[in-house]
């Protein structure tokens, strides 16, 4: 057991304990070291199946939401990516700040499973996960494996904001010190670069694709509305149909919903189960408000206005 | 809105804003005129249709 595990599960019971929190939110072990899912404690002796380990891929600050009328007050455990969800939460009003608790956890990257199989044999059964430095040992039935961190790091942890939870009540673990890697957009850049009919045909190939399943929506720590649009029947806004163009005015409206007020911590495109790349459609958004009204990433300070809902006079005025 | 719209792939003259006041109707009918001329160029959008 690491000790960030072991600092976490002492951390969460004495908040149990202390009758300070009715439950953590936290992340738990799954059928092998390597797939973790979020677990709900409510007693300290649960606390033993709370885990940390660098598969932790998970965001679980929309639990938050979810359970915005449980009695009592909500801890959960956030990486640096998720924490500015919380602020997200906060400044929304969905949750108030004194009814959550943040067990934050600074977090060197995330690593991705299917990059792993790509790399190891992952047939047998995955026992333990273990950091050395700059590789991962993954002890598997089938013998142990030494993978370089570097090489399986998740695509959205190359560019990271913040290691550090941007809010915290209890840190566990050490802060990492290297230095943020803001996105640069160069991907962004390079759709942006395709011509009108590739991008047409780019992009509608994507929402072809698309199910419905609201997966997205649903982890979406900025998707909060008590009523949503694609939900309502009476007025039928966008058609609950699977079809291309409907699909399309899903995709378009929720990224516009989310324009200014997205976090970027990358969920969406992790719980897709079309693997439809919907963080580009908020990671354009987000690039074209910081660069026009020169915003900072959404959920990183406490207290933050939205570029859409306040009127500022230096604001560009490109349709006047 | 604009900038999304072209980033999926619209032509950048299909969706256009354009602040006008009430006492403005030059302004109104030359930029109707304008917009109608280039829209009707690109022709229909077969995009968002059954």
């Amino acid at each position: 057991m690491n000790k960030v595990t072991e600092n976490l599960r002492k951390t969460a019971a004495k908040l149990l304990q202390d009758k300070e929190v009715e439950m953590v939110i936290g992340y738990g072990l799954g059928s092998e070291a390597v797939r973790t899912q979020p677990v709900f404690i409510t007693s300290p002796e649960d606390t033993e199946k709370l885990v940390w380990n660098s598969f932790c891929v998970n965001g679980l600050t929309k639990y938050l939401s979810d359970l915005k009328t449980h009695p009592g007050k909500l801890a959960v455990v956030v990486k640096g990516c998720d924490s500015r969800g919380i602020f997200r939460l906060t400044q929304d009003n969905i949750i108030p700040r004194d009814k959550i608790v943040v067990i934050g956890i600074p977090c060197a990257g995330q690593l991705s499973y299917t990059k792993l199989a790509s790399k190891m044999d992952v047939s047998g059964q995955l026992n333990d996960v273990e950091e050395k430095g700059d590789d991962v040992v993954i002890k598997t039935t089938k013998g142990d494996f030494t993978v370089k961190k570097s090489e399986v790091l998740l695509d959205k942890c190359n560019t990271c904001e913040h290691h550090n939870p941007v809010v915290a009540d209890h840190v566990v673990g050490d802060a990492i010190n290297a230095s943020p890697t803001p996105d640069s957009y160069d991907e962004i850049k390079k759709y942006e670069a395709m011509s009108t009919e590739e991008k047409a045909k780019f992009w509608l190939s994507q929402f072809e694709r698309c199910i419905r399943c609201y997966a997205c929506r649903n982890i979406c720590p900025g998707c909060t509305c008590r009523e949503c649009i694609f939900d309502a029947i009476k007025p039928d806004w966008v058609g609950k149909e699977i079809d291309v163009s409907e699909n399309e005015l899903f995709h378009l409206t929720r990224a516009f919903h989310l324009a200014g007020r997205c976090v970027d911590c990358g969920e969406c495109d992790r719980v897709c189960p079309m693997d439809i790349p919907i963080r580009l459609l908020n990671k354009k958004l987000l690039k074209e408000c910081k660069e026009l009204f020169n915003m900072e990433t959404p959920g990183s300070v406490e207290e933050g206005g939205s570029v859409i809902g306040q009127y500022r006079l230096e604001d560009p005025e490109e349709f006047m | 809105m604009k900038r999304l719209l072209e980033y999926v792939g619209y032509d950048p003259g299909r969706f256009n804003a354009r602040w006008i006041s009430g006492s403005e109707g030059q302004k109104w009918a030359d930029t109707t005129k304008d917009m109608t001329e280039k829209l009707k160029a690109l022709g229909p959008n077969k995009r968002f249709s059954k």
